[in-house]
């Protein structure tokens, strides 16, 4: 236990460090912490954004388990974090790979797929939108027309909505993924290549025992941050695939993610203790994935 | 007196006195505007005018874009602070007053408006309970739009009746048209089922709001229209209507804001198109009518005068000073009065009379207990029949339980 004097005499010391520090705690507490604790709060009531919140213990978690909604919502969301994922990584390894000189088309080819991460996603849906507009004046439609195939109703098939949600997200996504694996690439000592070249071995042995080894902290967070990033998808759903009224996630609900899903329950049907319930659920889950992420990170690199 | 109504707004309370009128201190009313800045210029007109008459209130004008507008008004019901008076989507006055942030009109004296309004629209706007919340804005329909030429070269008159409409198909089809019929509002979603399940004598409660989705009625009308698209060949995915119309589509039924943009928009299609009323099925020609509605906020500190500017909005000269402010911006406004529907409108003559025969024939939203709710899940039942998923009868079957479940 600390005694009063060395309190005191570190808060002589740090006195001014912690008080201009004050502004950025009260905006961090105000702001984080505040609605943190409050909407952990609203999970557990009913709340309907107007009136006052009514405590209702764990029955929004309890019909969370039976929403077939919620559990549709899941389901997608869980394809598409894999899907998005796994190829967003892969992608992002294989243009690092590619790209990763000096040279000035490398660059510029770096540029060009790093370009989209910097655009407002907004932007970047609106233009998909543009490209999977179902008439002719759609730039997907116009290419299937020009190979002399029919016109593809690319937002109104549920079996597409996934695959095109994945697409959007690895075009997106993988420019940065790349910049990432590009700096990884560039912390990897020349001399173990060298050494390895003169034990004979081949090109694809070095990147199976050298280069995937090494990135392995770079993978961790390029997998962690695409998984966080995949679950709390949103505009892709909400501005390309909104259809009708007032319904969102697109034709069957195929496209509804547990993101959207919140959105729709708490701010279209003021269901803000329900919402809060999903977002806290999502949180447990997006938790869990990182902690076992980390994990096998750390075991793999003990064998 | 003033101190006493703003405690009580603060409250939540709806006030039934007010004293702000009495008082001629300058007020500033902040009206959120669901739309686009060119509507929310229109309605500024009539918030001038307002003006002109009682110099001590100014009235401003805002918009909200529908896409983040419920969320926004939301977010000021929650806080219990932000504009004095609202409008947007027709039933979300009701949502937001049946939570206590909207004032009961009827306490005010608007309820008085019923006579103007038309009857269809108002039952949509007015509470289960009986509560005025808000009043309709401007009203919305549907029109069949069609390219002329492409009838002519088929030699295809406007379909009337359901049958007409299926003919019209197959002798355009015949005739090398490949897009002979698209839906633009409403399509694969509930508001599209609604025409022809009110044409075919349905609806999706009774009188007394009981769902009413397991009857012949509805069978008919979504097998009707279900066929629409697997035996006729609509598209399932939605184009606007005017690229529709552009792109070789000869028929779309699409929405009446669509109307005055055609020939801006699309300067090919001059001259080769037209409108009619939607094909009337077995029972009739209901229509869909939608609309904004316009409503005061319980925590405004201007009840008494908000209200009073929303009853101006049904005057003549209001009216009168929207639609020219509408007509200047190409904006296809159809007043929330029938009786203005034509007299003065903002489209040519031939235009208005058949959003008038429309509107005239219209229904609204159900306004039901649970039909928000309930409306996504229908909704997904109607994409399932359609996109051959699930049968007519078992759709129907499944839509009306969660409406069962939802009515509480």
């Amino acid at each position: 236990m600390a005694s009063p004097i060395p309190l005191r005499g570190r808060l002589r010391r740090y006195g001014t460090s912690y008080a201009m520090l004050l502004p950025f705690l009260a905006l961090f507490a105000g702001f984080l912490l505040w609605p943190l604790a409050n909407s952990l709060y609203l999970s557990f009531t009913k709340f309907d954004g107007v009136n006052p919140a009514v405590f209702n213990g764990v029955d929004n978690f309890v019909q969370l388990a039976s929403d077939t909604r919620f559990r549709h919502a899941l389901g997608n969301t869980a394809l598409y974090v894999v899907g998005s994922v796994v190829l967003g990584t892969l992608l992002s390894l294989g243009l690092a790979l590619a790209f990763n000189g000096s040279s000035w088309p490398h660059r510029i080819m770096r540029t060009l797929f790093f370009l989209p991460s910097v655009t407002s996603s907004i932007a970047l849906m609106l233009m998909w939108k543009w490209v999977l507009y179902p008439s002719d004046v759609g730039l997907a439609n116009t290419i299937v027309d020009w190979l002399g195939g029919q016109a593809v109703a690319w937002l109104a098939t549920p079996g597409l909505t996934i695959p095109i949600l994945v697409l959007m997200s690895v075009w997106g996504g993988m420019g940065y993924g790349m910049v990432l694996y590009v700096a990884g690439l560039g912390s990897i000592p020349e001399e173990y290549y060298e050494a390895a070249k003169i034990d004979g071995a081949s090109a694809w042995r070095q990147f199976r025992h050298i280069t995937l080894p090494l990135l392995r902290p770079v993978t961790t967070y390029v997998v962690v941050t695409g998984l966080i990033g995949a679950f709390q998808v949103f505009e892709a759903v909400y501005i390309v695939f909104s259809q009708g009224a007032n319904t969102i996630g697109g034709v069957l609900d195929s496209g509804l993610m547990i993101v959207p899903y919140l959105y729709d329950q708490g701010f279209t049907h003021f269901r803000l203790g329900y919402a809060s319930a999903i977002a806290w659920v999502l949180f447990l889950i997006i938790f869990v994935l990182s902690l076992v992420n980390l994990r096998v990170g750390r075991a793999m690199k003990e064998l | 007196m003033a101190v006493l109504s703003a405690a009580c707004a603060t409250s939540g309370q709806t006030q039934t006195q007010q004293a702000d009128q009495n008082t001629n201190a300058p007020v500033t009313l902040s009206f959120w505007s669901t739309g686009g800045d060119d509507e929310t210029a229109t309605f500024q007109k009539a918030a001038d005018l307002y003006k002109q008459k009682h110099p001590n209130v100014t009235v401003k004008v805002q918009t909200l874009s529908w896409s983040d507008a419920y969320a926004k008004l939301l977010a000021a019901a929650t806080s219990r602070s932000g504009p004095d008076i609202i409008s947007g989507g027709m039933t979300w006055t009701i949502q937001f007053g049946v939570k206590g942030a909207m004032v009961d009109l009827r306490k005010h004296g608007l309820d008085s408006l019923k006579a103007q309004a038309l009857p269809a629209q108002w039952e949509s706007a007015i509470s289960p309970d009986g509560s005025v919340f808000g009043v309709p804005l401007d009203m919305s329909t549907l029109a069949l739009y069609y390219r002329t030429d492409l009838l002519e070269q088929a030699k295809v008159e406007p379909p009337k009746t359901w049958e007409e409409l299926t003919a019209a198909i197959g002798k355009l089809k015949a005739a090398g048209i490949k897009k002979p019929y698209s839906q633009d509002w409403g399509n694969l979603d509930w508001i599209g089922y609604f025409n022809y399940l009110y044409q075919a004598g349905g609806s999706f409660y009774t009188a007394d709001c009981k769902p009413s989705l397991n009857t012949p009625q509805a069978e008919q009308a979504l097998k009707y229209w279900v066929d629409l698209y697997r035996e006729h060949g609509a598209p399932t995915a939605t184009v606007e209507g005017a690229d529709a119309l552009d792109t070789g589509t000869a028929m779309v039924v699409a929405g009446n804001w669509i109307a005055k943009g055609i020939d801006i928009n699309k300067p090919k299609l001059k001259d080769k198109w037209a409108m009619t009323t939607i094909p009337a099925g077995p029972a009739g020609p209901t229509t869909f009518i939608g609309g904004r509605a316009i409503g005061v906020t319980s925590f405004s500190k201007y009840v008494q005068t908000s209200t009073d500017f929303v009853k101006f909005m049904y005057s003549d000269e209001a009216i009168t000073a929207i639609a020219d402010e509408a007509r200047k911006r190409n904006i296809s406004y159809i007043p929330p009065r029938p009786d203005k529907i034509v007299n003065g409108s903002v489209f040519a003559p031939e235009q208005a009379q058949v959003f008038e025969t429309a509107i005239k024939a219209g229904k609204a939203a159900p306004g039901c207990p649970g039909w928000d709710e309930s409306a996504p899940d229908v909704t997904k039942q109607l994409q399932s029949a359609i996109l051959g998923k699930a049968d007519v009868k078992t759709a129907l079957t499944e839509a009306a339980k969660v409406m069962e479940r939802n009515a509480g």
